[in-house]
């Protein structure tokens, strides 16, 4: 039995709207700002992962997209794996660089040094790729990048990360929804009574790592073959203050939050580009602006919204 | 010279405190009896302004202090001498006691203050230049109540001076808290376990349950055995 | 050998300059719990300051210091009391914060860029000329450097030890409940510590900024390294601050000297693995 409350059919109505996009006469660049919102709010979804729900505070994410891109792109450019493959193998290649590197040594430490050392990390990583020059393409980058498939026009490129969106977002929400998601939840708010519950501190840990950095991985791979590029300055300052912005603007620890924070960011960039030098200031006034004023994000207003119209359904469906 | 009226206080969602009235005349010694959890402590936390009350009323010789931060009560002459201690332990005993006298009217008579508070507990000035970190239980409690009288306080509240201490030790703080009444006509609100021995030196108990005052008593007026049965 | 002796004198006074610039970092985190990623731009903001008022304004060294210094006690007063405190008030405070001054830490880089320009400026030296002696060559202006930065720490030192509010600060460091219970007004404190931090660490970017070239963005690489250095010598430990700084300073000369200039970064960011995962409270076990 099917509850069609209007929340199901809001959502059902907004996934056809992405669907019939491109054949209700989208420009070339607003389909490229939907790739862009695809992917970036995949990042900011497993970021919100870590950090929303496991309480993990990483601050190395973007460095998660830039694994999983670079090993897509030189995957497919230098040894011609098809696109098909290369994303799940940058997905696991990141998932296992991460776990050992960050995952591990997080199992010892808690809180800020958690903090410091994925920041350390995503912050050295440029000067290791600028140091591998022949594999990474140094400071340039990557460059043509082969696409999905041969001949792939925006709109594939479109509809392929519109799919990847779903699959990712449906694994997230089902794990948020799963045993281990409240596994992390517990771990968050009081490690003490989780340990009474039986949950393994160090399993789920790991697991948070492995999981939210495979499927950012992943995403950096479906970047490079969507967009073509990808590059050192993918992993700066910009990207990373970016990313936070959008979860912190769409509401920690929430599922739907970091989605609508990444709709908002990707598509108001735009405003920012127009401030031109301006534009990092801005950025940076905005972040702490909404860490003041709005700590629990745009989706605090959603549900204000939510329950007026909930009251508003109630009063006119109720008998007089 | 404090008169508590009514006074709610919340953990989050959890009530711990129902409407308690209680009151302290001047250079009385009053105990507060009660089981443990039922909040004895977080009624002294409220009074001396580290929890802020939901509602009711706490007023200290004859001023409104509810809800005022804990360094405006201190500056009034209200000294709280905490169960956990939180000493500075990274410090030696006179640092501790040096930032005892805080407050801006307890400076001037650091001497004087530092001289009773060695009068009283003459271990600590033995171990004067000692790091908190190394003192025994009963020293590190003896600091504690060195450090509240270094504030120039006119009345004590202390949150059970005797607990996790041996016999002897506990007798020692025991006769020094007497002393500290009869000497400086100190009035003294005191939460207990060791309920015979601060019936001996108080004037009239309390006994709080599940957050309410339960009943009160003058002191030669009850037993022990009678308090001991109303825990149950 | 004579190249080891000049890389350890070397060695010395950039880790004497890294001292001050961390002891900034780990007195707010002693104090308050707040660890300040907005750190390098604070020294940078100093620089900038002090550069402004002896270049545009032509004012002698001193007093344009101590303007400068000035300005930066009440700019981290007005930050602690307007943003960080009520910042501190909410649940979660560790991690907002860190994101509140990484927001602010672009802000101000970025509004130093835009007022001051993108073209290097640096600080006059002190001193000119060197001394010789023997194959050692020590330039007058970096020993003034080690000792104004000596003088500096003993200052602060007796400051903690001796006075009022450096004994309160450090009695917030140990124990705030215990500080409320003997009349310490937490909040003012907070607030002071952050001035005083803010001048620390402002005086370091005006030290640093005579060594090297100044441009708005070198704050981020301080910064880093300050990091390593306050998690090496312990989260809250000012001694432990300056000794990981002189070791870390040594061990970056010395490294410099044999392997070469581009494994700066990646040595540091071992080392700061090694102590993490070895030590992680570091070698004079800080959280004090």
């Amino acid at each position: 039995m099917k509850n069609l409350n209007w929340k199901s059919i809001l959502y059902i109505g907004v996934m056809a709207f992405i669907l019939l996009y491109p054949w209700l006469g989208a420009s070339s660049y607003n389909k490229h700002l939907f790739i862009l919102f695809f992917i970036w709010s995949i990042v900011a979804a497993n970021w919100n992962l870590m950090m929303g729900y496991a309480g993990i505070n990483s601050l190395g994410n973007i460095g998660f997209m830039a694994i999983g891109g670079y090993t897509a792109g030189i995957l497919a450019k230098t040894f011609g794996v098809p696109p098909l493959l290369t994303v799940p193998i940058a997905g696991l290649v990141t998932s296992l660089v991460v776990t050992v590197a960050l995952g591990l040594p997080a199992l010892r430490l808690s809180g800020i040094y958690i903090a410091l050392l994925t920041l350390i990390f995503a912050d050295t990583l440029p000067s290791v790729l600028t140091q591998t020059r022949e594999i990474t393409g140094g400071a340039m980058g990557l460059h043509e990048i082969p696409p999905f498939y041969p001949g792939m026009d925006k709109t594939g490129a479109y509809y392929i990360c519109f799919v990847f969106f779903l699959i990712v977002l449906y694994i997230i929400y089902r794990v948020i929804h799963s045993s281990t998601g409240m596994a992390f939840v517990a771990l968050r708010d009081s490690e003490n009574f989780a340990y009474c519950l039986g949950v393994n501190k160090f399993k789920e840990r790991l697991k948070v790592f492995a999981l939210s950095s495979l499927m950012t991985g992943a995403a950096g791979g479906m970047y490079v073959h969507a967009l073509g590029d990808i590059s050192p300055t993918t992993l700066g300052i910009e990207p990373f203050l970016l990313t936070i912005a959008m979860i912190e603007l769409g509401g920690v620890g929430t599922f739907l939050g970091p989605i609508l924070g990444a709709f908002v960011i990707v598509f108001g960039n735009e405003f920012l580009r127009l401030a031109g030098t301006l534009r990092l200031t801005l950025l940076g006034a905005l972040i702490c602006t909404i860490i003041l004023f709005y700590p629990g994000g745009v989706i605090q207003f959603f549900t204000v919204l939510e329950h007026r119209i909930e009251a508003f359904l109630k009063r006119k469906t109720s008998p007089a | 010279m404090l008169n508590v009226k009514d006074l709610v206080c919340y953990y989050g969602d959890l009530q711990v405190l129902r409407q308690v009235s209680l009151q302290v005349e001047e250079g009385e010694v009053v105990a507060l009896f009660g089981p443990n959890g039922h909040g004895k402590s977080t009624l002294l936390k409220a009074i001396c302004g580290l929890q802020p009350p939901k509602s009711g009323s706490i007023q200290f010789k004859g001023e409104e202090i509810a809800g005022l931060p804990s360094h405006q009560i201190v500056e009034r002459g209200l000294a709280y001498i905490p169960e956990e201690r939180h000493l500075f332990t990274d410090m030696t005993v006179l640092e501790n006691l040096y930032l005892g006298a805080y407050p801006r009217h307890a400076r001037a008579a650091v001497k004087k203050n530092l001289e009773f508070v060695f009068h009283i507990f003459p271990r600590l000035a033995e171990r004067r230049n000692q790091l908190c970190s190394t003192l025994s239980g009963g020293e590190a409690r003896m600091v504690a109540i060195g450090r509240g009288l270094m504030s120039e306080t006119s009345f004590l509240m202390v949150d059970e001076p005797s607990i996790g201490l041996s016999p002897g030790m506990k007798m020692a703080v025991f006769d020094a808290i007497r002393q500290i009444h009869q000497e400086r006509g100190m009035t003294i609100l005191i939460v207990e376990q060791e309920i015979q021995h601060a019936l001996e030196m108080s004037h009239r108990i309390y006994l709080m349950k599940k957050g309410q005052i339960a009943f009160e008593r003058k002191g030669d007026e009850i037993q022990v055995e009678e308090i001991e049965k109303a825990y149950f | 050998m004579e190249n080891f002796v000049n890389a350890l004198i070397s060695g010395l006074i950039s880790g004497s300059l890294y001292a001050a610039m961390a002891l900034g970092l780990t007195i707010i985190y002693g104090v308050s719990r707040v660890f300040n990623f907005g750190h390098g731009v604070i020294a940078v903001i100093g620089a900038y300051l002090t550069w402004y008022f002896l270049s545009a304004l032509g004012v002698p060294f001193l007093l344009a210091t101590l303007l400068s210094m000035a300005l930066m006690a009440l700019f981290g007063w007005l930050l602690y009391r307007f943003t960080i405190s009520p910042l501190l008030k909410k649940p979660n405070w560790e991690f907002s914060t860190v994101l509140f001054m990484l927001g602010a830490g672009i802000l101000l880089e970025n509004v130093v860029l835009q007022v001051f320009g993108p073209r290097v400026k640096s600080i006059p030296l002190l001193v000119e000329g060197a001394l010789k002696a023997g194959f050692i060559q020590i330039n007058w202006h970096e020993l003034a450097l080690i000792a104004i930065v000596v003088i500096a720490i003993a200052a602060l030192s007796l400051f903690f030890k001796y006075s009022r509010t450096g004994q309160a600060m450090r009695a917030v460091a140990q124990s705030i409940p215990g500080a409320q219970v003997v009349g310490i007004h937490i909040e003012q404190i907070f607030g002071m510590t952050f001035a005083l931090a803010f001048v620390v660490t402002g005086f370091s970017g005006i030290l640093l900024g005579t060594k090297y070239y100044l441009n708005p963005h070198i704050g981020w690489e301080w910064m880093v390294k300050g990091f390593v250095i306050v998690t090496f010598g312990g989260l809250g430990s000012t001694g432990g601050a300056v000794v990981a700084a002189l070791i870390l300073g040594l061990v970056e000369a010395i490294a410099t000297l044999y392997l070469g200039a581009i494994w700066v970064w990646p040595i540091w960011f071992v080392l700061f693995l090694v102590v993490l995962l070895l030590r992680p409270q570091g070698i004079l076990g800080g959280r004090k």
